[in-house]
């Protein structure tokens, strides 16, 4: 089990002059939860940017099960098994809870172009999509227009959204971002229960210490688009040099507001 | 948690205005000759028929009211439902009716088979540029794409205004039209045949828009960058919205040119693209009925004013003076009234106040807008 599901090799991102991800190189092992910590800028949402496909590179590759994916379209990365979520909520406002969930689930299925019958004729699509509400407890808001969820309801259709494609590895970009202190832990618990599920590697960038603490099995600390310091909890927690850049400042505190 | 569907009365539930609609549009010529005491088929002089008096004349409006209504539902098709706005809509029904034109006037076929190849070939040649067309600019977003739909279809305006073999700007009439089909023969025969394509289309796109690609369209239209991050190759399916939207609008500019026998640079003229705009904004974008209310409307509107003149006391008022402004402030009051147009406005009310009532009531399981904003 320390077989590399997903790697990344020298990336670089520069906007402009600014270099958001200056030299970044992480092997996330099969099966594990990798959690990537870093304070605000530090070029985390930049790097699962770039895992993902939504960049290309200034300069570096990334490896999935050993193919280089570089230039691989954000669309086939997740036929490939990589899903994402992002920590600015990004779904179809005006399309139910249900349908922004079943489109996931239809988008890794075989009838997309069937242009013929009716979509909710596909049973099985709405089947995953109903499970991966269930999950995330949004069930009852099914046949609500998603606009109309309450903040901590779109994040937790973020993750009903990235649950229905069923992939290999999820990047989780801030799940509980804004969420109401008093929800976070149920939104941690489902994350926590997909771990425990095994099988999935999860990675995330989460700012609640005390979480990111109990729920990794690896850190990457990042800062300044480099990467600062990487092992077990208890190693990061014990680093001096992580200690002084960043838990020093935000350790206790609970998820930051975004 | 879905409803049941399928039964046949449920379908009716839903399906009656429609069906009325349809049912009306189907008697429409004998109505209206029995009100006017005219005959449907027009007036008989000696051995021929000659197309005279109201029904025939009313016949003719609503065939155009078709012909707008189904530029307007292809275009819906790509900016309403998948969210791309073009510009270009024009290039598709005039290219449709150029090549049909040209198949029975410049190919010394017979007049049948010259027809059939002309629908084929027109309805593949619109498709096939709409996926061209799609794959050179569909990379450039938002206004960029817009700006290239409408210089391609304002090059291809100017090609056949200036080509000589269409005889440029003044184009050339169709004379060898098959007898069932020729309006001026069988005005009946053609609205029919009209109809059944306006209604084909209404069907199409339906059935479309609530499929699986269907759903995808939407998608892209409700957040392009998401639809990719859950997998989709976005392009594709905007190329296949653009493609069948395109063929809609060249069987409309065929309909158009047999209904005027007649082709010309006009038909790629950019009304044909700013009308189906519109007449889809007043009407609903995004909207399934929008479309047709919106060129049903604004054609009758034109039909009935556009001449008129009013009389208040001394002064009498030529509506013809004033039309392109009473047009442009009747647009702007309509936007101002209803953001989402006639019916995406209407929509939104209904659910609002279904949502109202289901918040009194508490659970209310019925409570299901779909997929339809
Ligand atoms: N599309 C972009 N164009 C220009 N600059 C960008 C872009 N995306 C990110 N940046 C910049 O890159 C740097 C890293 O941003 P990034 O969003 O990756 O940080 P982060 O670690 O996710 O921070 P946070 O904890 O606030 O989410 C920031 O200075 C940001 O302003
Ligand atoms: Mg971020």
């Amino acid at each position: 089990m320390t077989e590399a599901i997903l790697e990344a090799r020298h990336l670089r991102k520069e906007f402009g002059g600014l270099v958001a991800v200056a030299d970044v190189s992480i092997v996330i092992t099969r099966g594990t939860t990798h959690s990537i910590i870093g304070p605000n800028g530090a070029g985390k949402t930049t790097l699962f940017n770039l895992l993902n496909g939504k960049y290309h590179p200034t300069r570096g590759q990334v490896i999935l099960n050993g193919e280089d994916i570089t230039n691989t379209p954000v669309y086939r990365r997740v036929h490939k098994g990589m899903g994402r979520s992002f920590q600015i909520t990004n779904i179809f406002p005006n399309l139910t809870v249900l349908e922004n969930v079943r489109l996931a689930a239809q988008a890794l299925g075989k009838s997309n172009y069937r242009f013929l019958r009716r979509a909710d004729s596909f049973k099985t699509y709405i089947q995953r999509a109903e499970e991966a509400l269930d999950i995330v407890g949004l069930a009852p808001m099914a046949y609500s227009p998603a606009n109309v969820l309450p903040h901590g309801g779109k994040r937790k259709l973020e993750l009903a959204i990235i649950l229905a494609g069923d992939p290999e590895i999820l990047l989780l970009d801030e799940p509980t971002a804004g969420m109401a202190s008093e929800q976070v832990p149920e939104l941690i618990e489902t994350i926590g229960a997909i771990r425990r599920k095994g099988g999935k590697t999860i990675v995330m960038v989460e700012h609640n210490m005390n979480v990111v603490m109990n729920i990794s099995d690896r850190i990457t600390v990042m800062h300044q688009g480099e990467v600062l310091s990487e092992g077990r909890p208890d190693q990061i927690s014990n680093d001096k040099t992580v200690q002084s850049v960043y838990l020093g400042e935000l350790y206790d505190l609970p998820g930051r507001q975004q | 948690m879905t409803p049941p569907r399928n039964s046949l009365m449920q379908t009716l539930r839903e399906n009656w205005l429609p069906a009325a609609v349809m049912l009306f549009l189907i008697l429409f010529p004998f109505i209206v000759g029995a009100l006017t005491d005219s005959s449907p088929m027009g007036v008989a002089r000696g051995d021929r028929m000659v197309m005279r008096g109201e029904s025939v004349r009313w016949q003719s409006v609503l065939i155009e009211v078709f012909i707008l209504g189904i530029l307007a539902m292809s275009y819906n098709l790509i900016f309403g439902f998948t969210g791309v706005i073009s510009f270009g809509h024009a290039l598709f029904f005039g290219l449709g009716g150029y090549i049909l034109g040209m198949f029975l006037e410049y190919t010394g076929m017979d007049t049948g088979l010259a027809m059939v190849l002309g629908v084929v070939v027109g309805v593949a040649a619109a498709g096939i540029v709409g996926l061209i067309v799609g794959f050179v600019s569909l990379r450039l977003r938002g206004v960029y794409f817009t700006i290239f739909t409408l210089a391609v279809a304002e090059m291809c305006y100017i090609f056949f205004s200036r080509w000589q073999v269409t005889n440029a700007e003044d184009g050339f009439t169709i004379g060898s039209l098959p007898a069932w089909l020729d309006p001026t023969q069988s005005r009946l025969n053609f609205y029919y045949i009209a109809l059944a394509l306006f209604a084909f289309t209404y069907l199409f796109i339906r059935r479309l828009v609530n499929s699986p690609t269907g759903a995808v369209f939407k998608a892209i239209r409700e957040n392009e960058d998401r639809a990719q991050a859950v997998g989709f190759n976005t392009l594709n399916y905007k190329l296949i919205s653009i493609a069948l939207a395109g063929m809609l609008a060249a069987s409309a500019g065929m309909l158009q040119v047999i209904l005027n026998k007649k082709v010309g640079p006009e038909v790629l003229g950019v009304s044909y693209t700013v009308d189906p705009l519109l007449m889809t904004i007043i009407g609903g974008i995004g909207t399934f009925n929008g479309p047709i209310l919106g060129s049903a409307g604004l054609h009758l509107l034109d039909v009935f004013f556009r001449d008129a003149t009013i009389t208040i006391g001394e002064t009498s008022i030529q509506i013809a003076n004033l039309w392109g402004l009473l047009l442009g402030s009747g647009f702007i009051l309509v936007v101002i009234i209803f953001p989402l147009g006639i019916i995406g406005t209407w929509q939104r009310w209904r659910l609002k106040a279904r949502g109202r009532i289901a918040k009194a009531a508490r659970p209310d399981p019925s409570m299901n807008p779909k997929t339809e904003p």
